[in-house]
């Protein structure tokens, strides 16, 4: 299994990745499964009638819009970054959480690196795939590094305008 | 004729790949490269270096009245200095190896900066 | 002005502390120049032609006595002893080392002063008009605003990798002053018909490659809905901009391909189903912020002054009275230009020297504020009528006293091929070499106004597309030639300039310029500047003047 790293909302954590990461042309194994998003509009009924956890990624260009009312029965939403300035994702994030009330796991995949954590966290991101070896300390660091926030989120963090409402 | 560029990573100076190995400041005492697989060979070990100089890249030299220049305007002006700024940059040393420089014409773009700008 | 308090402290001590790691990282190798590159943009740090170049944020222009005297200690301690202000109302420091930065940005930040986002795919410096809070044509302080932008766009975790940069600008008045039009989001504050306080929001705007005027997706939007509104604008362009061209991935060219009608109803789309309370800001922070710029200090005072009046019987000083200082709204003041534009000199380019003494002049004589405008030059904003004459002294004593606001001499340019890694030729000499033509202040005035605009390449920082006289300057076969363009302007009547023929050598320009001056003067009509006469006449005249000898 590929290295995993959970956000628990204190801290990151390893952690054991029960899902596969399938491709399109690749028969599903079994087991959870992440799959495509034109993969699941084809066989998602199938799959989640197995009984199996699904998840489905989504690429940068593709619409979460898409998938809303599925998300009830997804497990798993793995957003891509095919480079990681490829900033869509944060907005698909935000929207997933903020307009959906999504519960379920946020993964960030692809080009995932530490020093963009914070952002991702912010947005509602709870699971990665770094790309470039980081430990969960090292995005645990990373998430904590400012004291305050002035805009609202996914994180339920309060702005530094309500800070002061209440000094 | 070509010479190895760059800029040092810590302080952005403009350098160049010199005679004994390592990076120079001044153009003058740069390693010229008559040999092309040799300039390339360079190149490539320079962008494998990831703490001494930020995107090193090739430019053109030819022959100027009392030694080398670059080809290109612009990397004459890295090697000079800012031209409305007579005391800043490297000019300010003087000699004969700048006068040459201040002194070149060239008549082409640096092919260096034309790929440097693509790869963005 | 707006004072950080402990918060905003707060979070420039943790931005330098994680830049500070983030630098040690890079120079230590465990991160790659690619992945370290969008880091360092975002806190300002370019890597230009002779050493890094560090540009500071001067959110909407705004400057005191503190903060120019910190800049005038990091220029002398960390760069050449001068720093160069941009059309962005930012300040350039062209010869900074990256070993530096991370204390650099250690002494902003105890000015509350910073390099944040003025580089990088974000959303950069909110602009506004600089003679906010002093000028009487304006219906509210876009400094108020500009100011709940520049928070809520600070390290916004979903706008830090946009398709492109990111710019808005603000303006109050009937007068745009802070170029509204050419923004990407264009922020225009006005009162509807009942009276209620609202923007006119356009979209679009922008010069570089290929210039656009921003186009009006929103006639009213109520103020207390701006951060909201501009979240689903940003949300619209984060996820539909185009990522695959550097050349077409601004707002403007998604505008453009939807058309501005179907890129409006994308954007009420989004803000409809989106929660706009949890993004606008409660009334108790507007009050502060508001409270934060409420006018204090200012004297009662009669409207007139009889030791001013009486100090124009010296011509000079009259002549810097009609070129240089501009009417209060509280009697008894005036708003002071401070030129960086003596002739010969690098537009824009201030030394430390200079600095300290702006900084002497806004805390005696200016309620302690100084402002950045939009055309690289300084403002005292709030300057007593009886103190006009020894301000003025003070700024001859220090060079800062041209008396050339809007003339011809009263050059844009920016730092062209002798500072920036991206030009294609130099823009300083062509600015220095037309404005020693024009030396002769008898003479610039009588031109009158006449904006030139000098570029160094197409991506437009010296704003050619909006000069009455544009200039860009282009590399034929290694050699710098300039285009000359004319018919611009950034302000109400914004319109991008029309090219006027084959670009020309560098040693023919000025004389060029000269030539359609003497055309300008030999045309006009009553009171007409230079862009009036134009828009008359078209390009003929001045095409003709130019080219008569082809060379």
């Amino acid at each position: 299994m590929p290295t995993l790293i959970r956000w628990t909302g204190q801290r990151a954590e390893a952690a054991e990745d029960p899902f596969t990461n399938v491709a399109d042309e690749t028969p599903t194994p079994r087991g959870d499964v992440i799959v495509s998003l034109q993969r699941f509009q084809a066989e998602g009924r199938r799959l989640l009638a197995e009984g199996r956890k699904v998840g489905v990624r989504i690429e940068s260009n593709e619409a979460v819009e898409d998938i809303a009312d599925d998300l009830p029965q997804l497990a798993v939403v793995a957003l891509v970054f095919p480079k990681f300035r490829h900033g869509q994702a944060y907005s698909s994030a935000r929207i997933l959480r903020e307009r959906y009330g999504y519960q379920g796991e946020v993964r960030a995949v692809g080009d995932v690196l530490r020093e963009q954590a914070r952002f991702m966290i912010r947005c509602g991101v709870d699971a990665f795939e770094p790309a470039d070896g980081a430990a969960p300390q090292d995005l645990t660091h990373v998430a904590f590094r400012f004291r305050h926030v002035y805009q609202r989120a996914a994180d339920g963090r309060e702005p530094a305008f309500v800070e002061r409402q209440a000094s | 004729m070509k010479a190895l560029t760059g800029n040092r990573l810590d302080d952005g100076e403009a350098v160049f790949l010199g005679r004994e190995g390592g990076w120079v400041e001044r153009f003058a005492e740069a390693r010229l490269f008559e040999d092309e697989a040799a300039a390339m060979a360079a190149e490539a070990h320079a962008k494998t270096e990831l703490t001494r100089v930020v995107d090193p890249y090739l430019i053109e030299v030819i022959a100027a009245d009392a030694g080398h220049a670059p080809l290109s305007f612009r990397e004459r002006v890295r090697a000079l200095g800012p031209t409305n700024k007579p005391e800043h940059g490297k000019k300010t040393e003087g000699g004969e190896a700048i006068e040459a420089l201040l002194h070149a014409h060239g008549a082409a773009r640096s092919k260096g900066r034309i790929d440097l700008i693509r790869r963005k | 002005m707006y004072r950080y308090d402990a918060i905003d402290a707060e979070m420039l001590a943790d931005r330098t502390q994680e830049f500070r790691e983030q630098c040690a990282r890079r120079l230590a190798g465990e991160i790659t120049e690619d992945q370290f590159k969008p880091i360092r943009l975002m806190n300002g740090l370019y890597l230009q032609l002779h050493a890094y170049m560090l540009r500071i944020a001067i959110p909407y222009g705004a400057l005191n006595a503190e903060k120019l005297r910190k800049l005038a200690f990091i220029v002398r301690t960390y760069d050449k002893g001068y720093g160069h202000f941009t059309t962005r109302t930012n300040l350039q420091l062209h010869w900074i080392k990256l070993r530096d930065a991370p204390d650099i940005l250690e002494h902003l930040a105890q000015v509350g002063m910073h390099a944040i986002q003025t580089s990088g795919n974000d959303i950069r410096n909110v602009t506004a008009d600089p003679h906010a809070g002093a000028t009487a044509d304006e219906v509210d302080d876009p400094r108020i605003w500009a100011e709940a932008i520049r928070q809520w766009s600070t390290f916004h975790p979903e706008f830090s990798f946009l398709p492109r940069k990111f710019k808005i600008a603000l303006t109050a008045s009937p007068a745009d002053r802070a170029a509204t039009k050419v923004y990407d989001i264009g922020l225009r504050l006005h009162r509807s018909d009942d009276g209620e306080l609202g923007f006119e929001v356009l979209v679009g705007g922008g010069l570089g490659r290929t210039p656009y005027l921003g186009a009006t997706i929103r006639k009213h939007l109520p103020v207390k809905s701006l951060l909201s509104y501009l979240q689903a604008i940003l949300r619209v362009y984060n996820r539909h901009g185009r990522r695959d061209n550097i050349w077409k991935a601004r707002i403007k060219v998604l505008v453009a391909s939807l058309g501005a009608e179907a890129f409006a109803r994308e954007v009420e789309a989004e803000w409809e189903a989106s929660d706009a309370a949890h993004v606008d800001l409660p009334d108790t922070e507007l009050a502060r912020i508001r409270a934060a710029f409420a006018p204090r200090g200012f004297a009662r005072l009669a409207a007139r002054s009889a030791a001013f009046e009486a100090a124009k019987a010296d011509p000079a000083f009259a002549r810097f009275v009609r070129r240089n200082v501009k009417a209060h709204k509280i009697p008894g003041y005036a708003i002071v230009d401070v030129s960086l534009k003596e002739p010969g000199e690098t537009p824009g380019d201030c030394t430390a020297d200079q600095m300290e003494a702006v900084a002497d002049l806004a805390e005696r004589y200016s309620l302690d504020e100084a402002r950045v405008s939009y055309d690289q030059n300084l403002i005292l904003p709030h300057v007593k009528l009886d103190d006009v004459p020894a301000v003025w002294k003070a700024l001859g004593a220090a060079g800062l006293a041209t008396p050339n606001r809007g003339l011809v001499t009263d050059i844009i340019a920016c730092p062209g091929l002798d500072y920036c890694a991206l030009a294609n030729a130099r823009a300083i000499p062509i600015a220095q070499a037309i404005a020693r033509r024009f030396a002769d202040p008898a003479r610039a005035e009588a031109v009158g106004e006449l904006g030139v605009r000098i570029s160094g390449c197409i991506n437009a920082c010296g704003h050619h597309h909006v000069g009455a006289i544009g200039i860009l300057g282009v590399d034929k076969k290694g050699e710098e030639f300039y285009q000359v363009s004319l018919g611009g302007s950034p302000e109400a009547d914004a319109a991008l300039g029309q090219i006027l023929g084959p670009a020309l050598p560098a040693d023919k320009v000025a004389g060029a310029v000269e030539e359609m001056v003497e055309v300008y003067l030999r045309e006009r009509q009553g009171q007409e500047r230079f862009i009036d006469t134009f828009r008359r006449t078209g390009l003929a005249p001045f095409k003709e003047a130019v080219y008569a000898d082809a060379h």
